[in-house]
């Protein structure tokens, strides 16, 4: 099992790496929420909104 | 023997115990994660990752569990891990509600209330009892060392990309917008309904166990703990300007790596929302719940090994394993649909005085009752 954790942590870790450095990182850390017509934690718009 | 050689045997066995590999992997990784984001700039971010490292602590030490505080009362009535549940909540609420009615540099949870909220909690509730962890658990357990949960967390993951491919044509069988008390009594009008609600859950609670015979008190540790957690709720919530979540992590982390062989999800409705939208092309340490994840795995891994040696035990049988995964991806498909966990949906909920986080318990407690009685196929106590 701790083959497993070492593994998973140093493929993760590389994962997260690769991701941060190739990808854009827009100023502040934000959560779907941040943008307008959010009405979830997620991102997802009011039942309202998709009304229309 | 004196006391000093005492003193030095009990040093040299707590020495003993540490775990030197795993404990300097959690505080590395931790570190290069925070150097990251410090050299961009971002010290809330550093600050996010912090306030997901003291979480994984605490949970660990505290051995804080949702799902087996809501299967000890729905079998044999015991109240105090619920107890110790709601004393989160109401730390959390006493600056939640407040602060994110009146500054609007902050936001509460907040979510629609609907056919996909009480389906997607039902599924959630099922999965925690299969996997034996909620979003919290799964990530403190399988950052502590727990293989089992690091399989669950795997199917997690999968399962969350699944359901927010899933989520739009949820959301279309229809819904009302979200239900705030602040918003109908005030910041502070809020806060003491939203206080009052706990209460009453709580008077509840207490009845069910008295009624049942059962303990009814929280142990000093769940208190403790419970107070903590609730503590760094808010700074988590000040850092990040929202409410503490766990799983929109899992479904960016999941996508990304879905995108990565050959499954592209970013045409996806749910992926052409903005949030989601800029998650997926940003770089994953901007998005707030990924860097509380990340903290938090690492904050278990370092208290696990600092206690004793780390991921020692054999695995558990193929069908408790099995269980894991089934639990991972139901939690995974439910949380999506259910807009969050334990954390995210109930605590994030009912602390920013949203409706939504009291539907999703009730329907989270359903959704463990199916569970409890699935326990036993996959050679798992009821208890």
């Amino acid at each position: 099992m701790r083959f497993v954790y070492i593994s998973v942590l140093v493929l993760g870790l590389a994962a997260v790496l690769a991701d941060h450095l190739s990808s854009p990182s827009s100023g502040r850390a934000v959560s779907p929420e941040d943008f307008a017509g959010a009405c979830a934690p997620c991102g997802a718009p009011c039942p309202s909104a998709q009304k229309k | 023997m004196t006391t000093a050689m005492m003193t030095d045997t009990r040093a040299g066995a707590a020495l003993a115990g540490i775990d030197w590999l795993f404990l300097g992997a959690g505080l590395a990784a931790t570190a290069i994660l925070m150097a990251l984001v410090l050299l961009d700039g971002q010290p809330a971010s550093a600050a996010l990752i912090l306030g997901g490292f003291g979480l994984g602590v605490v949970f660990l030490k505290a051995e804080f569990s949702f799902t087996a505080a809501w299967r000890r009362f729905l079998v044999r009535g015991e109240a105090g891990g619920l107890l110790g549940g709601l004393l989160i909540i109401a730390v959390a609420a006493v600056v939640i509600v407040p602060v994110a009615a009146i500054f609007p540099n902050f936001g509460g949870a907040i979510a629609p209330l609907g056919p996909s909220l009480v389906i997607g909690a039902f599924v959630f509730g099922i999965g925690m009892q299969l996997a034996n962890g909620c979003g919290s658990g799964t990530l403190y357990t399988a950052g502590g060392g727990s293989g089992r949960m690091l399989i669950a967390l795997a199917c997690f993951i999968i399962g969350s990309v699944v359901g927010s491919l899933h989520l739009p044509a949820a959301l279309a069988l229809g819904g009302i917008d979200p239900v705030i008390a602040s918003k109908y009594f005030g910041p502070w009008g809020g806060l003491a309904v939203t206080l009052a609600s706990l209460a009453l859950a709580a008077v509840l609670i207490i009845a069910v166990a008295r009624w049942q015979g059962a303990s009814v008190w929280p142990r000093r540790g769940l208190v403790i703990g419970g107070a903590l957690i609730g503590l760094l709720t808010i700074a988590v919530f000040v850092a990040g300007g929202h409410p503490w979540s766990v799983t929109f992590g899992f479904t960016v982390w999941g996508a990304k790596l879905a995108s990565l062989i050959g499954f592209d999800v970013s045409s996806a409705p749910f992926w052409q929302w903005a949030g989601p939208k800029r998650a997926l092309a940003d770089s994953v340490l901007s998005d707030t719940s990924s860097l509380t994840d990340f903290g938090m795995i690492f904050g278990a891994m370092t208290a696990a090994a600092a206690s004793r040696p780390f991921a020692r035990a054999s695995w558990p049988p193929l069908k408790s394993l099995a269980a894991a995964a089934i639990g991972g991806l139901l939690m995974g498909w439910g949380a999506r649909l259910g807009f969050g966990c334990n954390i995210g949906a109930f605590v994030g909920g009912v602390a920013s005085g949203s409706l939504h986080g009291w539907v999703w318990f009730g329907a989270a407690l359903g959704g463990c009752l199916v569970g409890i009685r699935l326990r036993p196929a996959f050679g798992l106590s009821k208890d």
